[in-house]
């Protein structure tokens, strides 16, 4: 969000480049080393870091997954452990294995449904709160906003209150009015934790909108006032087509974190029946790594889930990128 | 669900403190190697053992200990035990390198963490001469060929917990087989009341009753592990709860949750089939109904038998690559055979103790006025003393209650049967184990 708003004023970086080229013909090579080490200075630092804590994690994930334990001794206690070359096996195990497939089946779902009402429901609050005649704007923001602030477990430990029968007002209510509703029931519990994460990340959608919309330039909502365009027509024909770098942001991070969904399905796990230890693909690498032990098959599936997020994302991208192109 | 950056952020330093765990534990093997005789104290040498537990009212014991050992101090850490993190977080210390001297470790877990080459085995260190202060089946849990791997401390005998008042108002008889549980479980559902929860994702308990029914789950012949869960005698406890699930005359919400709790203080639920450590929870998460609980023995299959069995219980093991092997395997014995950290223990809630003397069972009483009286812990002493003991847990329990809860967790949504979920739980068993590198058979 920010790189996208932080790169609208560009015309100004561009001349004082042009400036710094201006000055080029004096001490062009002497300029320039300094130049370079000192950018090398600021950037070396971020590529260590991003080299130990990016890159490096995920080339051992990759060289974990290609690998395996071979045991031996009586009964496989206590003797020696052996880690061999597996080849694409742990792949091969992951992708055999039905819960684990259902598990990506049910975040695509979640995703098909959650992200394109999450994203309407952003741009809607976000079109309202930049409307002229907003009231209270600051605080309704912050209002909106605040569900991020919530740390993702404690927001599905407050939901989970709200969903578990015997304690949840909801329930409660809605028995006296004769309504059976079960929150956590094997066919409700996805929606249910498509609400929490609905709720958490609704406001900084509608945030990152927003910033967007204020970078919009004022001459154009008078331009069209004049042309006599109402509330409506502004919104349709010049918000929404300029924020649209904005809508494709949140819609690709919507994506990243519908593939990585963990925390919500973890806290309501032991709440609700219904919810298995392969009920999304991250639920099920942890669950491979840590209660089954199996670290290499785990490390396979976590491959795989970047390797979806990857296509989905930039599919994604090229979808909409297309789109604006071929509009144009 | 945008940038969702707390997870990404927290997958991503996990990944690398992994990642840095499994260097160091490349180091560590090889710094070791296979010659490790284990480091004695010098006299007068002081020392500190680490100890990860997560029993109620451990440091007291502990305390104790370093009181009369001034040169053996141990540090006790508090592990969760939410999820079997505690567990989680044990494998990465071992894979890491970097285990603590001792820890507390479930009878059924023992052999999971023998796969893991975690658990250092006691028997050259002289443990066996030990043996007789424990309950033999209790001690033959951790024993495997010539090795002792874990001392144990506590088992949970298994009873069932009730409502008397409730029981009696709604004239209702406890019942001494399954059949007559049946039978109530129609009384009480009559009053609009559930008997019981079967909780799909307790595979503890629904162990505990597959071996009162005299069920085998694990076995070994020569080096080869036999995996039998798909028995005649489980086959029968199955069959049996998927009739009263599909009866309607049980719930079948998680255990030990807020809703379970609520329902056991308001009486929507009044009774459960539990272990003699339930008498904590009952007492601290329905403090309201105190006095009109009861325990009685665990119904049986045939009327007049006595076939009872184990959910929980543990052990306190030493870690492979303990500092001072010899002085855990001493803090170890003492906590679990000498009369005065058992006396703590009993106060804390741990559970039934493994060692046969040091307690009287009225000690376990603690919570006497809670079950209007009762000589409770009678109940339990004697399922004890009556639990099968041939029952023996193969490596991977972990993954086996968690087959067992996706599995019934499907049976029940989808409808198929509950021995449908057997076979399918005994395959993938054996495919675990297989996966693991072992050998594994289908028993019988």
């Amino acid at each position: 969000m920010s790189r996208d708003t932080l790169s609208r004023p560009e015309p100004a970086v561009r001349k004082r480049a042009r400036k710094d080229t201006g000055s080029r013909p004096r001490r062009a090579s002497r300029t320039e080393a300094r130049n370079a080490r000192a950018a090398a200075g600021f950037v070396l630092p971020f590529l260590a870091l991003f080299g130990l804590c990016f890159i490096a994690p995920i080339g051992y994930a990759l060289y974990q997954s290609l690998q395996k334990t071979e045991r031996a001794g009586p009964l496989g206690l206590g003797g020696r452990e052996q880690e061999t070359f597996a080849g694409l096996a742990n792949y091969a195990h992951a992708l055999a294995d039905d819960r684990f497939l259902t598990g990506f089946g049910r975040v695509l779902l979640f995703g098909a449904v959650q992200i394109p009402l999450m994203i309407v429901l952003a741009t809607a609050l976000a079109l309202l709160l930049e409307s002229a005649s907003a009231r209270g704007v600051a605080f309704f923001r912050s209002a909106f906003f605040l569900p991020y602030g919530v740390p993702g477990v404690i927001a599905s430990i407050l939901w989970g209150f709200l969903y578990v029968p015997g304690i949840s007002p909801l329930v409660k209510t809605a028995d006296f009015v004769g309504w059976d509703v079960d929150f956590l029931s094997r066919g409700t519990v996805l929606w249910s934790i498509a609400n929490i994460v609905t709720w958490q990340f609704t406001g900084y959608n509608m945030l990152v909108l927003i910033a967007q919309l204020k970078a919009v330039p004022g001459e154009l909502y008078e331009a069209a006032r004049i042309d006599g365009a109402g509330a409506w027509q502004v919104a349709r024909h010049i918000k929404l087509p300029l924020i649209r770098p904005a809508l494709v942001l949140t819609t690709v991070f919507s994506i990243i974190g519908t593939l990585q969904l963990f925390a919500e399905p973890m806290v309501l796990r032991p709440l609700a029946s219904s919810i298995d230890s392969g009920f999304t693909p991250n639920l099920h690498a942890y669950s491979e790594a840590f209660v089954g032990n199996n670290q290499h098959v785990a490390a396979a599936e976590a491959v795989l889930l970047a390797v979806v997020a990857c296509v989905l994302s930039f599919g994604f991208l090229r979808l909409a990128g297309g789109r604006a192109k071929g509009h144009r | 669900m945008t940038s969702n950056t707390v997870h990404r952020r927290t997958v991503l330093g996990g990944a690398a403190a992994l990642a840095a765990g499994f260097a160091l534990a490349g180091c560590g093997d090889s710094g070791d190697g296979d010659g490790n005789a284990p480091r004695e104290r010098k006299k007068g040498q002081k020392i500190q053992l680490t100890f990860w537990s997560w029993v109620p009212g451990i440091d007291k014991p502990v305390d104790l200990w370093n009181r009369k050992n001034p040169e053996v101090q141990v540090k006790v850490e508090k592990v969760s035990a939410v999820n079997g993190q505690q567990y989680a977080k044990m494998h990465a210390a071992i894979k890491a390198g970097n285990p603590p001297d001792l820890g507390q470790i479930e009878f059924p877990v023992v052999p999971g963490f023998l796969l893991d080459n975690g658990l250092l085995d006691l028997a050259p260190l002289g443990a066996a001469r030990h043996r007789n202060k424990f309950f033999g089946w209790q001690w033959q849990q951790s024993v495997f060929g010539k090795g002792v791997y874990a001392i144990p401390q506590a088992s949970g005998p298994m009873g069932l917990f009730l409502r008397q008042d409730l029981f009696d108002k709604w004239e209702v008889r406890t019942p001494r087989t399954w059949d007559e549980y049946e039978t109530a479980a129609k009384a009480v559902r009559k009053k609009g009341a559930w008997i019981e929860t079967f909780a799909p994702t307790n595979g503890n308990r629904f162990s505990g009753l597959a071996w009162q029914a005299g069920a085998k789950w694990y076995g070994t012949h020569g080096d080869t592990w036999i995996v039998h869960i798909d028995d005649e005698p489980t086959r029968r406890v199955a069959d049996y709860w998927e009739s009263l699930v599909r009866q309607k005359l049980v719930k079948t919400i998680p255990d030990r949750q807020n809703a379970w709790y609520k329902d056991l203080q308001t009486g929507a639920i009044p009774s459960w089939v539990g272990a003699s450590w339930g008498d904590a929870l009952l007492v601290g998460n329905a403090p309201d109904t105190k006095g009109k609980w009861r325990a009685a023995p665990l119904p049986q299959w045939k009327a007049g038998e006595q076939a009872f069995a184990n959910w929980g219980g543990s052990t306190t093991a030493v870690f492979a690559g303990a500092s001072y092997p010899k002085d855990a395997l001493d803090f170890a014995v003492w906590l679990n055979t000498d009369p005065e950290p058992i006396a703590l223990l009993i106060d804390g809630g741990y559970g039934f103790p493994s060692a046969k003397k040091g307690y009287a069972t009225t000690d376990l009483d603690v919570d006497k006025d809670f079950f209007g009286g009762q000589a409770y812990s009678k109940v339990f002493a004697d399922a004890g003393a009556h639990v099968d003991t041939s029952w023996r847990w193969g490596p991977g329990v972990d993954t086996l209650y968690q087959r067992l809860g996706d599995a019934f967790t499907d049976a029940l949504a989808d409808g198929s049967s509950f021995r449908s979920v057997l076979t399918k739980v005994q395959r993938q068993t054996l495919a675990d184990l297989k996966d693991k590198g072992l050998k594994a058979e289908s028993g019988g």
